[in-house]
Formats: C-alpha cells, structure tokens, sequence
C-alpha cells in the first residue's frame, strides 16, 4: 500500500518538476562554467574561469565588445604623450558602483595600489609591471605610493609607465585592472567579497555563490544600458560530461566545454550549435638547453623539424585545435609571421637532414638519443604525445613518456626538471606576449632557459619603441633569429569548442572566449 | 571500559590525520604551482600569507591547535571561503545521499533476503539472488551514466545533475544503494534461512504463533546481528562512496571536495574533509558495536 503510494507521489514530483526545468524564462540565463572559480577578488584571481565571471561583475577601463574587440569601459577615451610614457584615460561621468556611488578616479588608484601591494599577494601582479615602479613596489623595495598611478581629479587618470607599451589598453582588458570598492573594503576588509556586502560596478552584482552549486548573478541597477537579462547564473561544471550531460538535458543555455570524442557527433547532430573558435594560445615543444645533449641546436632543430602539427591535430587529435608554423599564433593580426626554416619541405627530406644532424651531435643507430617528453594529463594529450613520440622513433631516437598532474607539470617545468616537454600559453592578440617567453631574462616561463644575446638585444630594442609597426618589425626578427636555434617547436593553438542554443543571440566567436552576459539575449 | 574504548578511538583519530597531513605534504607541486607564471617574490607573499613558509612540523601544530577550536583553516583553492564554510555546505548534501541510500539498501536488501530464504533452493530465492548478484556486480561508475543517459537524457523523466528538488535525489540514491542492497541481501537470506532452522523458532511454530510475528520477533533480531556488524562498514562506504556519484550527478558535496583538492594541494580542504570522514567512519564502528551488544544478549553475558 505504501509503496503505492510512493510511486504516485514521485511521478506527481515529476510531473511537477519536469515543467519548471524546462521553463526557460528569457529573463535568466544559465550558464555553464568551465570550472569553479576560485575567488571573485579580482586581485587575486589566477585562471580564466574567473575572467568569464568577474567580466559580468565589474567593469574596467578598457572592456569587451560582445564580438571580443577591445571597446572603451569605465574610461570613454583616452590618450597618450609624445614620448609614448604617460596616458590619460577620461572616466564616465555616468559610472557608478552598484550601491549607487560614483565611480572616481580616486578609486581606480587605490584599486592599482592594492594589485601591486605585496600584502594582496596577487598572484598576476605582475600583468600590470609596465606601470612605473610597480615591479619595485612588488619586490617590497619601494612604496606603494610610488606607483606610477594619479587621479587628476576625479573623472581623469594619468598611468605612468617605465618603458612605453602601445598595447596598455589591452592589457587593461584583465581582471587585474577592475577597480574595487575601497569604501567596502575599509570597512570590512576581505569579507568584501560575500555576497551580503558585494559592491561592483560592472553590469551585474554577486546575489548568492553556493560552492559546487552555482553563482547567482542580478543586474546592477545603476548600471547603464540596461541588460536584457535580469538574472545570470554561473553554473561550474566538475567535468565536461557533466556539462554535456546538462546541455543535452536542456538545463544549459550555454557550455564552455564538452568531451572531445563527441565532437564528430555533435558537427553532425548540432551543427547550429557548436561553436568552434580558434584561440589566441600557443601549445608548443620546449626544449630544456640546460642539459645535455639538448644544449646541443642540432639535436633540437632535428628533434622539431620531424614532427608534423597538422598530422596531430587532424588525424589524431581531431579536436578542432590548429597546427601553427610561427611561434606567435596566426590570429595575431598585424604581425608577419616568420615560417620556420624548415617549412615547406617534404617529410622525407626532413627526416633525412634530422638523421644527419643527430650524426653530427654524435648519436646514431649504436649510441641512439634516449630521451623523456613530459605533458600534462588531459584528454587529448596522451595521444598526441604518443604521436610526437611516433615521429621521433621513426628517426631512431628511443623515447620515454611520463605524464603529471597539471600542477606538478608546470611545477617541474619552472624548476627545469625535465628533457623535452610540452607547454601551453594563453596570450594576448600582440607578438611580444609570446615571443618574451624566449628572453634569457623572463624568468621561470622561460621554462628551457633559452639565451640569446641577439635576441634579447631585439626584443629590448622592440620594447622601448613606441610605434606598434616598429616594434612588431623588431619582433619579427627577433623570432627569425630565435627559431633559427629551435629553442621550442611550435605545434598549434587551442580552439575553444562551446555549445550555444540557437535561440541565445549576442553570442559571437572570438580569440579571447570573450562572452559578455550583458550582450547576450535569449 | 566504554572511556577506554573512547579513548582508542580518539588516538586512532589522532594517528589517521597525522598520516594524511604527512603524506598531503610529501606529494609533489604545491597549492599555488599552475600554468600562470608566479614570480618568486609573489610566492614568497602567498607562502607567508598561508604560514606555508613555516616549518612543516610547525604548521602541523598550528593546525592542531585551529581544529581543537573547531577551525579548519582558509581553504587555498577556494580563496572566498573558510574550510568550514565549505564543509558547512557540502556536508548536508553528502549526508542526505548517505543516509537515504542507507535506508534504500537496507529497505531493499532486507526483503529482498527474507523472502528469498523463506523458501530456499525455490524458483523465487534463485531469481532474486541473480539479480542481486547483478546488483553486485555492475559498479556504481558504469551504473550511475547509463541512469543518467537513459532517465535523464533519454526519457527526460528526472533530472541529469545537480541537487534542488527531490526527484534530484533519486538516480543518486539507488545507485549508490545497490551495490550495498545486494551484500545485505546476501547476508539477511543466510542468516534468515539459518535461524529458521534454529529450535526455538520450532517451538515458536508448534505453539501456533502466526509465520509473521515469528518473524519479526523471534527471527530478525539474530538475523540482524550480521547485517549491524555489516553496518559499520556499510555506513563508511556509502560516506565515503559518494565521490563517484557526486562526480557523476554533479552533486555539490564533500566527497568531490576530497579528490579535487588533493589534486589541487589545498591541503586544509582535504584535511578538514578527512578530518569529518575519520571521525564519522569511527563513530559508526563504535555505534554499531555498541548496538551489536544490544541484539545479541549472548555476547553481552560473555562481556
């Protein structure tokens, strides 16, 4: 009898339920997240996940269209002085913190300080080192008054910078550069972020954030234009066949992955749905040139020559993902990209002079080169390492796979703990983002600890000009003199691969995933 | 002898988070070790603001003394929230799956026993104990996506993640319950099917008491001594457990918390998870020892 009755109530929580699931109100949108973001201090964030969030959250001087091109924010025009070393950005009169208070330049002040204070311990401090001072403030030998930051009065900002960067606006565009609220934060200091004292100025405001669950954004009311969508929810997803899973179910509006062996599938049954984008990222081959034999340019360029990008990405990873030629990803506009020395010719050929120069380092077929390639796991990784593995045996050199977690990955390749491994980076639509991994003075992302005077000299020289066209021209022949000496073997760069109903419009393909929620409308 | 047992149980505690705090620490990379390049004097400021700069010894002190005060610590990788905030939030979810798949195998598993030893080497005990078998057999990571694909995508009848309703509850519940529902079954028809062989049940039925009333009052209380035994374990496996399915049905508790931030070395996360799973797996061994006494007056006698 009970059970019955158990049966009767469930399907009539069902019947009940089903309906409100589906009930897609074009006030609300439900957007799937890559992951969960690990803070909403966009000071102290780190990935690109918070980037999605915090870019709904708050506003900067510089922001993104809904077509992922750079557009004046807070700051409605801006300009620079001869010398290329002091910009002026002139605020919205119309700016205003979602409490209703005016957005000043005072705040932006404060905001830059509070990044550069190494009591903040921001993680990506460093994204705004061009601003004078700011590298010293860091190191703790200067104070933070020091940086090169000024309110001119209350609607102009003046940023002074150490050497001039024409490409400031964009890297504005991060989180690093949001302002914050300094009247929350000096009266309750980091508890600022809770959802009971959230104050932005972005075009939506922090209502709830259940861990695991979702975030739960409302729109600003002092925010101009108004969004078509009241409510936002950020929905993390603890893998991409829970996100899958979710879209197919019709619980999504959005996701911003899915399993890459569905993807054949999916070009055939959603067409109108994917969204293939191709991203501004570089996965590439870096060789450590602190050790032996990799020390040796003959050993690398034989070791790079004889991989093929487009046999990994189409025939085995068949991601989407694009095989590159440069060093600096094709969707770098403005930019002559320098081929390889090696490009254009046939395989065969190819392998013949690797075999040649693996001579001529002194190994052959009785003293062949053993080596490990290191990769993060992930799941197109294996076999694509597997693969580079592949065109290496082919020319007798004996190879060992060892795969790691993420961090422990990245944490081997900053310590110089490995032969050959593969790296990724995300970066900016300028060739300098890319390129400055090769100087000897990078640091740790210069993970194979790759030297160059003539280089460096180039890339120095490049950095103090003031023109874009005189720098990418200095750039250009610092990756000529660079990739002469295979330092890393560029394979391709990342394309995002997201699901999009086609009832959601404003949604529109970009090198950044830049996807607004305030352009979007159901 | 109920203190001394306590006082066992607390040193065991005690050593079971000792050792995950060890080994958190001798595994590889670090909290803040990622993709995005972290300049030294940066690391040095996280490092300090999170005492990791201290010596390890030191830091475990530290921790001590925070847990004795019931804090867990600020979680590394959620950077918003506190460790006990997190658990605060998680741990309901996890605890309502927990429970409702305990009462679902216990539910399950116990009829389908008893009615199978009721007439044992019959038609009947043979099918159920085939499907039970299955149920055994086929684990909860193939089970749980083949539900999803067929209820949730495919039929549409319940939802595919997440928690917010109790139709949420339900693909979650069983399939974390039934491998459980199977070894329960098991046990309860063994022991069903002996203690009807046992003489006091005879002169139950000679003196004429109804089939059911023997049942219950003669038959399960013995019948029940292995499955409590089985308790404690069982209660520890499904907690423990819920990791799959929470990963499966993108279920916001804790037992995600435990595998992802060991991957991500947030180590007061995976601590304070621990230190709630430690603690629980033990207090239900001790209850259900404790409750083992209770049912069987034998081993009291002998105690």
């Amino acid at each position: 009898m009970s059970s019955r009755l158990l049966c009767l109530s469930l399907l009539l929580c069902n019947a009940i339920m089903t309906p409100l699931v589906k009930a897609a109100d074009g006030k609300v949108l439900h957007l799937g997240l890559a992951g969960e973001p690990a803070t909403l201090d966009p000071h102290r964030y780190n990935l690109r996940i918070e980037e999605a969030v915090l870019g709904d959250l708050f506003l900067g001087l510089t922001t993104f269209s809904a077509d992922g091109k750079l557009m004046p924010g807070a700051a409605l025009k801006w300009d620079v002085s001869e010398d290329g070393l002091t910009w002026t950005f002139y605020l919205d009169p119309k700016g205003r913190w979602s409490d209703g208070k005016a957005v000043t330049a005072k705040d932006f002040v404060y905001s830059f300080r509070r990044l550069i204070n190494p009591e903040t311990a921001a993680s990506l401090a460093y994204f705004m080192y061009p601003l004078r001072n700011a590298e010293a403030i860091a190191n703790g030998q200067l104070k933070v008054d020091e940086l090169g930051v000024r309110a001119v009065d209350d609607l102009a900002l003046e940023l002074t910078l150490a050497l001039p960067y024409p490409h400031l606006p964009e890297r504005l565009l991060y989180p690093t550069a949001y302002p914050v609220p300094a009247h929350v934060i000096d009266k309750v200091g980091d508890a600022w972020v809770k959802p009971q004292n959230w104050v932005s100025n972005g075009a939506y405001l922090l209502r709830d954030w259940k861990p695991q669950q979702h975030l739960e954004l409302a729109r600003n009311p002092h925010f101009e234009p108004k969004p078509a969508a009241l409510q936002v929810f950020h929905y993390p997803a603890a893998n991409t066949q829970n996100a899958w899973n979710r879209f197919r179910a019709g619980t999504l509006d959005a996701i911003a992955a899915f399993p890459a062996n569905e993807l054949a599938t999916i070009r055939t049954e959603r067409a109108a749905e994917l969204h293939l984008a191709p991203q501004l990222s570089m996965i590439y081959l870096v060789f450590n040139t602190r050790k032996a034999p990799f020390s040796d340019p003959r050993v690398r360029e034989a070791l790079a020559i004889v991989v093929e990008p487009a046999t990994l990405t189409d025939k085995v990873m068949k991601s989407g993902d694009i095989p590159v030629g440069s060093f600096v990803p094709p969707m770098v506009a403005d930019y002559t990209h320098p081929a390889l020395s090696h490009a254009g010719q046939p395989l065969g050929d190819r392998q013949r002079r690797a075999r040649a120069l693996l001579t001529s380092a002194g190994f052959g077929p009785a003293n062949p080169l053993e080596l490990t390639l290191r990769y993060a796991t992930g799941t197109d990784a294996k076999r694509a390492n597997l693969a580079t593995a592949a065109f290496w045996q082919q020319i007798g050199v004996r190879v060992e796979l060892h795969q790691s977690e993420l961090k422990v990955h990245y944490a081997d390749l900053r310590q110089g703990n490995f032969d050959v491994a593969q790296a990724g980076w995300l970066g900016e639509s300028n060739p300098e983002h890319y390129l400055g991994l090769l100087h000897s003075r990078a640091g740790d992302t210069n993970y194979g600890a790759f030297a160059d005077q003539a280089v460096d000299a180039l890339i120095d020289d490049a950095r103090r000009q003031k023109d874009i066209a005189a720098r990418h021209r200095l750039l250009a022949e610092a990756e000529t003199a660079a990739m002469k000496h295979y330092p890393v073997m560029p394979l391709f760069a990342l394309t995002s691969r997201r699901l999009v109903r086609a009832e959601l419009r404003g949604w529109h393909d970009n090198p950044r995933d830049a996807h607004p929620a305030r352009f979007l409308v159901r | 002898m109920i203190l001394r047992r306590l006082s066992v149980l607390a040193v065991t505690f005690l050593a079971i988070v000792t050792l995950i705090f060890g080994l958190l620490r001798l595994a590889p990379g670090g909290p803040f070790d990622g993709e995005r390049a972290l300049p030294p004097e940066i690391e040095a400021n996280l490092r300090a603001a999170y005492h990791l700069d201290e010596p390890v010894p030191r830091q475990y002190l530290r921790w001590l003394g925070n847990l004795l005060e019931g804090d867990l610590g600020p979680s590394f990788s959620q950077k918003d929230f506190s460790v006990n905030d997190l658990i605060a939030e998680g741990l309901p979810v996890s605890l309502t799956i927990g429970v409702l798949a305990l009462i679902i195998a216990l539910f399950i598993g116990v009829i389908a026993g008893t009615t199978a030893a009721r007439h044992p080497g019959g038609m009947i005990d043979g099918l159920i104990m085939s499907v039970v078998s299955l149920g055994l057999a086929i684990p909860g990571i193939i089970a749980a996506p083949v539900a999803v694909l067929v209820f949730a995508i495919l039929l549409q009848w319940l939802p595919a993640s997440g928690i917010g309703s109790p139709a949420h509850y339900i693909m979650p519940c069983v399939t974390a319950a039934l491998p459980y529902a199977a070894a329960i079954a098991r046990l309860v028809r063994g022991a069903v099917a002996e203690s009807l062989l046992e003489p006091h049940v005879l002169t139950a039925r000679s003196k004429g008491l109804p089939e059911l009333r023997i049942l219950w009052r003669h038959v399960m209380p013995l019948a029940a001594l292995p499955v409590v035994s089985y308790l404690g374990p069982l209660a520890a496996g499904l907690l423990t457990g819920t990791v799959v399915v929470e990963t499966v049905f993108d279920l916001p508790g804790i037992g995600r918390y435990f595998v992802q931030a060991a991957l991500n070395r947030d180590y007061t996360l995976v601590m304070g998870v621990a230190v709630v799973y430690a603690g629980m797996i033990l207090i239900f061994n001790f209850l259900a020892d404790l409750t083992y006494r209770v049912l069987d007056p034998r081993i009291r006698a002998l105690a």
